[in-house]
């Protein structure tokens, strides 16, 4: 089986997405009886040898595009890829690698799928294992048709820097000439906080819909800020505009796994709780004793998560 | 202009119980006893086309908005509510298929609605919906229409009758483009976007206006190239050990002593 990792160098969080992915790989294929290489997407003003030391194969085309534009991307793929002879394309699990995957798969006449699990390869088929029914089930499925182009779930596999520096055979390409957006007028990139720094955090606090406005949320922000937790909110709670979107935890936003994780006044959907379950212990406060959150929690407290956390902010600070 | 915002109506699966969630032989889940509501990602997307109809108006660019469902008559109440709120247009194409994993078959029909039947210059939809969790419709449609497609829209303004300034997410931060049409613009977490509600005048004056039904029948089917193997409902119980007291407070004071002191302290 050959396969192949494309990696958008030219986005800012090309770290990420080459650890996902090195970490997919080693979960899912390994590489003793494949044959692999990456694709590695980069803007002429980067730093290619920083670039080339995130590659988690032995070969690599490295092709330099005048910036993301989707439209580029896959157009540079068609010119630099032998589509027939790759069996499974491999694409970061972000928006950008999403979409690349099921675009590439549809011009490519193959299959996708999008925020995957695990993947199997047997002998003429893929079968890929990804959450359905609002995270509920966990959803089989068998792709038919190749190449088949992949998107892991963000989380879904461990982040696995790029440790062994194997020599790399690089082939370079320059498709700075491609510019098929034309479509754009004019566009203007603002870097978000985005949610890395809850990903990473060891201790979380969340709250829910159960805030109720936005004055309950800044307090519960002000009171995680004061633990040394780090901040979220449910999809719900950002949606009516208590919190900002770069906030959310869950399917559509951070995945987090924090040693400690706080749930005050979030049911616990389960597109929610996706965001949450790779937590070594969960503590849920809720008025509600039937919100699924407590039966998906080590602990419980039934009653209202304001009282609770007031008095344990004070038993907090005073062992600090 | 005319605006294509397309829309899924699904069950409120948070209101299933444990013992509810059940794979018969056929890989189906029994959800028919379960309220139907907007797809969350659609609402969004809905409301955003109303927004831009707004502020469209005071630019003196009037678009025409269509909204259009693949489903059974479940979908109908929703239909009523879209009449009321001004949708020029109101479209359901009957389905009785499987296509809860079929985003080809999806995407198939939107294409071959806006080609055939009634041209689009601009396609609103949620990225995914809470059933299929696909996340391809709006990729695989802009793929068979030839359009470009921007993903995870947040915010649309109107510039002129061939113009939009378009707001979306990226993985490292927020792009803000003025684009030309035709396109179609995959809706992501929009903020303050639930849909609003008709107006008792409105629901009485168009809410009663019939939705114009296709049959699904009628479009060319799609392979998908995928096939489902197995569903297998997920276990996330955990230990779920309820803490007792007589005050939020006592309660505090146990959580803290019994589970949490020792953790916080290894941080």
């Amino acid at each position: 089986m050959i396969f192949k990792v494309v990696l958008i160098g030219c986005s800012a969080d090309i770290v990420a997405q080459a650890e996902e992915l090195n970490g997919f790989i080693s979960e899912n294929l390994g590489r003793g009886d494949h044959g692999c290489g990456t694709i590695l997407f980069c803007s002429k003003k980067q730093d290619k040898n920083a670039l080339l030391d995130l590659v988690p194969t032995e070969s690599v085309k490295l092709v330099t595009v005048a910036g993301y534009r989707p439209e580029t991307i896959l157009e540079a793929l068609k010119i630099v890829e032998n589509m027939e002879e790759t069996h499974l394309y491999l694409f970061p699990g972000g928006y950008a690698g999403s979409e690349l995957a099921v675009r590439w798969a549809f011009r490519a006449k193959g299959s996708s799928l999008v925020q995957v699990n695990q993947i199997e390869y047997t002998e003429n088929q893929l079968i890929a294992k990804k959450k359905v029914y609002s995270d509920y089930v966990m959803g089989v499925f068998r792709l038919k048709k190749k190449p088949y182009c992949i998107a892991p779930a963000r989380g879904s596999a461990s982040s696995l820097p790029v440790r062994v520096k194997q020599p790399l055979t690089v082939t370079e390409h320059d498709m700075t000439h491609l510019y098929r957006d034309r479509f754009v007028e004019s566009y203007k990139w603002t870097p978000g906080e985005k949610t890395g720094n809850l990903e990473k955090a060891k201790f979380i606090l969340i709250g829910g819909r159960g805030m109720n406005n936005a004055e309950s949320a800044e307090k519960l922000k002000k009171i995680a800020n004061s633990l040394g937790a780090a901040f979220g909110v449910s999809r719900p709670a950002a949606m009516n505009a208590w919190s900002t979107m770069d906030k959310i935890v869950g399917v559509s936003g951070a995945v987090t796994k924090p040693d400690v994780c706080i749930v005050a006044g979030a049911s616990g959907a389960a597109a929610f709780y996706v965001g949450i379950e790779k937590s070594k212990f969960i503590v849920a406060i809720n008025k509600d004793p039937r919100a699924p959150i407590i039966k998906s929690s080590d602990v419980a407290i039934i009653d209202d998560y304001k009282a609770v956390m007031d008095e344990l902010v004070k038993l907090i600070s005073a062992q600090k | 202009m005319n605006i294509l915002v397309c829309f899924t109506v699904i069950p409120e699966l948070e209101m299933m119980l444990g013992e509810d969630w059940f794979v018969d032989e056929n890989l189906q889940i029994d959800v028919g006893f379960l309220k139907h509501s907007l797809n969350c990602y659609d609402e969004s997307a809905l409301e955003i086309a109303l927004k831009f109809s707004d502020a469209a108006r005071k630019r003196h660019v009037s678009p025409n908005l269509t909204a259009l469902t693949i489903a059974g008559p479940e979908a109908n109440p929703i239909l009523k509510t879209l009449n009321a709120l001004r949708f020029n247009r109101v479209v359901r194409i009957n389905n009785h298929e499987d296509i809860r994993f079929n985003s080809m078959a999806i995407a198939s029909m939107l294409h071959q609605y806006v080609s055939n039947r009634m041209p689009q210059d601009v396609l609103l939809m949620g990225w995914q919906s809470g059933v299929g969790e696909n996340a391809k419709t709006p990729l695989l449609v802009a793929e068979m229409l030839g359009w470009p497609c921007i993903t995870q829209v947040t915010e649309i303004e109107p510039v002129d009758s061939h113009h939009l300034v378009v707001t979306c997410q990226v993985d490292d931060g927020q792009l803000q483009q003025t684009i030309q049409i035709p396109c179609v613009l995959s809706i992501g977490n929009a903020p303050n976007s639930y849909m609003r509600i008709p107006t008792l005048k409105d629901r009485m004056q168009f809410g009663r206006r019939t939705a114009e039904v296709l049959d699904a029948n009628d479009f060319e089917p799609f392979d998908e190239g995928i096939e489902l193997v197995s569903l297998d409902v997920i276990n996330r119980q955990r230990s779920a050990i309820l803490i007792e007291g007589a005050t939020p407070e006592e309660k505090a004071g146990k959580l803290y002593k019994s589970f949490l002191a020792k953790r916080l302290n290894k941080l």
